[in-house]
């Protein structure tokens, strides 16, 4: 049958001090550690926390609060935290950092010159995984200089593949010239083929 | 062909788009909103870029992509979103999601209970009250086990307006024409011409209120909820808000809950924590029962 919604209490959380919330990180229980995650603020002191809890934590639904806690707090601080978790082994604290970098163009833009010269290309390929979804006007000459510079072919068809989308017919020559570079490597022509074609739109 | 005209001035411009144009918009799309367009909608999708091409002064498709595509504030793909989407609200409207509610999920959430326990069944966006109305007479209609179990509607929506109308449970014509004229007749009184009232017991039992999905002190009132119907809102959200609202919808469900969204939504492109359930033709989502560890 149908009844009407008896009101319950309200659950909202109690007031507890930062120093108290974090220490609810080491509870057992996922929920009242994601309740600890929303109780903190975007001061210095709950970011190092977050991401502190972000090397321990194994439950997915607390590492997804975290990493949507870090990208509402939108501070330079949490953008630098995050950015150090592309060099994480774990793929999904990877993935869950290059989403929430996504969401903050004004802030990341600064360091993508730094992050595509990092020695390591899987860093690189993260800057490019970033760029690919990244709402910022300089997206197609960011990635037509990976596309022109980069040695490592796995960086640069993750560049081809995000051209598709986001690139120009300025990048066009830059990628087209591509596999003359990588010449052992049928999948560079493919993907250079099929992104000339998306981008100009024939 | 590359649209060759200067600028759009007119909404009745009758030009399309290339095959790889009209790819790469719908990729672009899709990754955004999670509404997917097949090749039927073709048309329905060119005639709305169109006009808003003409409405944003863009030269080309290209002009026009880029601006989707970079635009910081992302002003111009909610102007398309609400373009794309129908904001039409009625009774039994999609109800090939309630025939899977009272027949895989409701038999699947009452497994484990006794007979008088409570069911929580909770729709977000509701608008004028037509969607939670509609479950509440397809659970009377379909579901053999009603009377078995305590069932809780909810209803919820930001705009207090549309509250007091779903309140009043006063509806034209229009919003009932997919109801038989026996439920229109059983539930329904005429009050004039084309206006009817639903019955009092049905608009009593449900429990109407104002709630901002990204709020967590408003969603923090809402805990063990068993389904959610949060059909074609997520779609008019940034990436940051859409995540943030299916966290907040995640702590609301009870460990096993489901999440019911629009016919072309999907959960994948917003949030890995849901599993996807597949009933009949249609693909629910749910929370784990146990969360599991991290990979």
């Amino acid at each position: 049958m149908l009844v009407r919604r008896t009101e319950t209490d309200d659950p909202n959380p109690p007031a507890l001090s930062k120093d108290a919330w974090i220490a609810q990180f080491s509870a057992p229980d996922p929920a009242l550690r994601r309740r600890a995650v929303r109780a903190l603020d975007s001061s210095a002191k709950s970011i190092d926390a977050l991401i502190a809890q972000l090397g321990e934590e194994t439950a997915p639904s607390v590492r997804s609060a975290i990493f949507n806690a870090l990208s509402n707090a939108a501070t330079p601080r949490a953008v630098e935290s995050l950015l150090l978790q592309l060099r994480s082994e774990d793929a999904a604290l990877r993935n869950g950092a290059i989403d929430a970098l996504q969401t903050l163009p004004q802030l990341v833009g600064p360091h993508v010159e730094r992050l595509l010269a990092d020695p390591d290309p899987d860093v690189r390929i993260s800057a490019v995984s970033i760029l690919s979804a990244l709402a910022h006007p300089d997206i197609p000459k960011w990635l037509a200089d990976v596309v022109r510079r980069d040695a490592n072919v796995n960086v640069c068809a993750a560049a081809v593949d995000a051209l598709a989308e986001a690139g120009d017919e300025a990048a066009v020559e830059a990628i087209a010239a591509l596999p003359e570079r990588f010449p052992g490597v049928p999948y560079i022509a493919f993907a250079v083929a099929a992104t000339v074609r998306r981008i100009k739109g024939l | 062909m590359t649209l060759n005209v200067p600028v759009y001035a007119s909404k009745t411009l009758a030009s399309s788009f290339t095959d790889e144009e009209y790819a790469k918009f719908c990729e672009f799309f899709y990754r955004k909103t999670g509404i997917s367009f097949n090749g039927k909608k073709r048309y329905f999708v060119e005639r709305r870029l169109l006009e808003r091409m003409a409405e944003a002064a863009s030269a080309s498709f290209r002009d026009y992509f880029g601006l989707l595509r970079f635009q910081a504030s992302g002003t111009e793909l909610q102007c398309l979103v609400n373009l794309m989407t129908v904001n039409e609200t009625y009774f039994f409207r999609e109800d090939y999601q309630f025939e899977v509610l009272t027949n895989f999920i409701l038999p699947e959430v009452v497994r484990a209970r006794r007979q008088g326990d409570h069911v929580r069944i909770w729709s977000m966006p509701c608008s004028t009250g037509e969607e939670p109305y509609s479950i509440a007479l397809h659970i009377l209609e379909n579901w053999a086990r009603a009377d078995e179990y305590a069932i809780e509607i909810l209803g919820s929506d930001i705009d207090s307006r549309v509250l007091e109308v779903a309140r009043a449970g006063i509806y034209g014509f229009r919003s009932l024409q997919r109801l038989s004229p026996d439920v229109r007749g059983k539930y329904f009184s005429k009050i004039s011409g084309d206006s009817f009232q639903l019955r009092n017991e049905i608009r009593e039992s449900v429990d109407f209120s104002l709630v901002n999905i990204i709020d967590p002190l408003h969603t923090n009132r809402y805990r063990q909820v068993d389904v959610i119907f949060c059909r074609n809102l997520l779609i008019y959200f940034d990436d940051a808000s859409r995540r943030q609202a299916v966290e907040y919808l995640y702590e609301c469900l009870n460990p096993g809950g489901f999440i019911c969204l629009g016919h072309s939504e999907s959960m994948s492109r917003i949030s890995p924590l849901f599993g996807p359930r597949k009933f009949a033709d249609t693909i629910v989502y749910q929370k784990p029962i146990k969360e599991g560890l991290g990979p």
